[in-house]
């Protein structure tokens, strides 16, 4: 990446694969991601369910289990991530880099008090003593806008609610001052009104911290405000890459253009049908050689079950994985081909009711 | 939590009375009392004694009875009110015992509450060990075969602990008299106190015979629990902000799973008491087993009766601290 100096880069992935044994075959979990995390930036990493952006953020975390078989390259700051798990490196997760699940309600463990279960991160990593630690501990929930930390630390998580729990893993993430911080759907367990007020807390430490941070988040809306950068991942890829704006704007690759299609929008008339995606995600075991969304494509041509389009475009700016990707001419061209014919070259059969442009 | 306890002991004082009465009363139903008090002349029928209280048949030979025999009888009956229904009975062995007085045995007149005071430290200090051991070797080893679960190491405990698990009390205690004693000579064949220390040592092997079997069962429960604990988002998270292995194990999994273990533990206590009978047989141990086994032989249910009672509060308490201990374990429980 050229435009990205080596200097400013705090996280490198290169070509980073993921497989998972089973007896059912091989899970193709993560396949070929690659990216770049400036320091300070924030990257969202949006995907359905299966698309491996969980898988990619535990792959950075040392979280996965013994089975599984990586490849590829993950430079954090200089250092090598995936030697330094094998070396059983320690001070290092959890100091630099941490991560905070989606689960409020699970990720604490319930039968310790929260002022300790922050604490022990400072006891362990950064050698104090347990009155000092107690003390930053609470210092911390007041920094994540807890009340009364002081009765905070000496309760159990249930004795709190959703959203103060995620406070205190937020709290609990950050207690060693980490330089990244991984947020795994960190609002999807809380509700609506929490989510904002936990996502304005995030953005507001990782500022006043200069830490960077990974938003993993199936909800394009939540990446759109506040992340520098959006990767969209399907069946274990990247498919596209660009800053929000660019991919809310002039989207790319048909999955992004159908998932921003299938958010219902306040501008729209009510009772506007949203568009669902039709089919379901594929199988991650022996999937063909063919562009994994292709069955679910409206664009879909031949040359879509022939290869695996790779990602490609201006690296650092607007990156996609597709043969006719969507509002270029390209994409126009196959989409009225398809619609004229009723069905696209998977045989999925699609009507011009809610034509894409 | 004050109703929990108090709830609690009403418990207690349910499962006394029950324990205590079903005891009591089947001892009476099964056999006639009398018979063990005063021996075969309490087959003579009540109206022939009627009888030569009213003066209408001699007390003597030609009667089939021996002289003083009504009287003997009569004495028995009122020392021991077998005059009185079960009932009764029941009620006047409650206050007794409520006054500290367990009664003397029917056999040989001892005190019962001697023998209590005598036997029942033994055998508590033999569970105690037993469970010590239990658990010592339980928990290290639970731990060690959860953290690589299905691994050689896994693979191996698993034969292990079916092993221990499938050799009985007796047998085991056999194995290891022969080695530790008869061969090695580390420690002594019989019980002896003179001391902490010896009696520590004659208490070890049969510690170790209780306590092994019992071993493998917490240990297959413990890794059991470990194992679904470990797949729990917090111990993900405990691994996201870098904690040691050995502390994610220990201080993050183990106490949440350790619920089967301490209910089984709480069970177990009682088939200990029934294990330390075996036990105490083979390392001719003087502890409430042996007492039990030679009062029931010897027809003697006062002293069935109140080693039983004593076992069964021994079984409920220990089970209510266990109750208790479920609170320390999950703060959740306290609340609700």
């Amino acid at each position: 990446m050229a435009q990205v100096s080596a200097a400013n880069t705090q996280l490198l992935v290169r070509d980073l694969t993921v497989r998972f044994p089973t007896t059912r075959g091989t899970v193709q979990a993560v396949n070929g991601v690659t990216f770049d995390l400036a320091k300070g930036a924030s990257l969202g990493i949006v995907g359905e369910s299966g698309s491996g952006k969980s898988v990619t953020a535990k792959t950075l975390m040392n979280l996965l289990p013994r089975t599984a078989e990586v490849s590829g390259d993950v430079i954090f700051e200089g250092e090598d991530v995936r030697r330094l798990a094998l070396q059983g490196r320690e001070h290092f997760w959890g100091v630099k880099m941490t991560m905070v699940f989606q689960d409020p309600m699970t990720s604490l463990n319930p039968v310790k008090k929260c002022g300790e279960q922050i604490a022990e991160t400072l006891r362990y990593h950064l050698k104090r003593d347990k009155k000092t630690a107690l003390a930053e501990a609470e210092d911390l929930l007041a920094q994540v806008g807890i009340p009364e930390p002081g009765k905070r630390v000496n309760q159990y998580p249930h004795e709190l609610s959703g959203g103060l729990r995620q406070r205190v893993v937020i709290a609990m993430a950050l207690a060693c001052e980490p330089s990244l911080l991984i947020a795994d759907e960190p609002t999807t367990a809380v509700d609506v009104t929490v989510q904002k007020h936990l996502l304005d807390l995030l953005d507001k430490l990782r500022e006043d911290r200069g830490m960077s941070m990974i938003l993993i988040t199936h909800d394009l809306g939540v990446a759109r405000g506040r992340c520098d950068e959006i990767a969209v991942m399907y069946a274990g890829r990247l498919v596209e890459r660009s800053a929000p704006e660019t991919l809310f704007s002039d989207s790319r690759h048909p999955y992004t253009d159908a998932l921003l299609r299938s958010i219902p929008r306040i501008e729209q008339p009510s009772h506007t049908r949203l568009e669902p995606i039709p089919g379901r995600p594929p199988e991650l075991i022996n999937p063909p050689e063919q562009c994994a969304y292709a069955p679910r494509c409206r664009f879909a041509q031949a040359d879509c079950l022939e290869s695996i389009p790779d990602i490609s475009g201006v690296a650092g700016m607007h990156e996609f994985a597709c043969f006719h990707p969507a509002n270029t001419d390209r994409g126009r061209e196959a989409l009225a081909s398809n619609l004229a014919s009723g069905r696209t070259a998977t045989g999925l059969e699609i009507s011009s009711a809610g034509a894409s442009s | 939590m004050k109703q929990f306890i108090l709830r609690r002991i009403a418990q207690l004082v349910l499962v006394f009375f029950a324990v205590t009465f079903l005891t009591f009363a089947s001892l009476n139903l099964v056999g006639d009392p009398l018979f063990n008090i005063v021996g075969v002349i309490s087959g003579i029928p009540d109206e022939q004694c009627e009888a030569v209280a009213r003066g209408e048949i001699e007390d003597t030979k030609s009667s089939g009875l021996n002289m003083g025999d009504c009287a003997l009888i009569a004495q028995a009956k009122e020392q021991n009110n077998l005059d009185k229904n079960v009932v009764e009975r029941y009620g006047i062995w409650l206050s007794d015992m409520a006054g500290g007085d367990f009664g003397t045995s029917f056999v040989n007149g001892d005190e019962i509450s001697d023998i209590v005071q005598e036997r029942l430290p033994v055998t508590v200090r033999l569970i105690v060990l037993a469970q010590i051991v239990a658990l010592g070797i339980a928990i290290p080893w639970g731990v060690a075969s959860a953290y690589r679960a299905n691994r050689t190491f896994d693979k191996a405990s698993t034969v292990g602990s079916f092993g221990l698990l499938s050799i009985p009390n007796f047998a085991l205690g056999v194995i290891l008299l022969y080695f530790f004693t008869l061969r090695w000579q580390i420690f002594p064949s019989r019980y002896e106190n003179a001391g902490w220390w010896s009696e520590l040592k004659a208490l070890t092997l049969p510690a170790f015979t209780l306590g092994l079997g019992l071993a493998a069962t917490y240990q297959r429960l413990l890794r059991t629990d470990l194992i679904t604990t470990l797949q729990d988002d917090f111990i993900h998270m405990a691994r996201a902000k870098g904690m040691s292995d050995r502390h994610i194990m220990y201080r993050h999994a183990l106490r949440p799973s350790m619920f089967s273990v301490i209910t089984v533990f709480g069970v177990n206590t009682g088939a200990l008491i029934g294990g330390a009978l075996v036990v105490e047989q083979i390392f001719s141990i003087p502890g409430v087993g042996t007492e039990l086994v030679e009062a029931v032989l010897r027809n003697d249910p006062p002293v069935v009766i109140a080693l039983i009672s004593v076992v069964a509060i021994g079984f409920v308490l220990i089970n209510f601290v266990v109750d208790l201990t479920y609170g320390y374990l999950d703060p959740r429980v306290r609340t609700s």
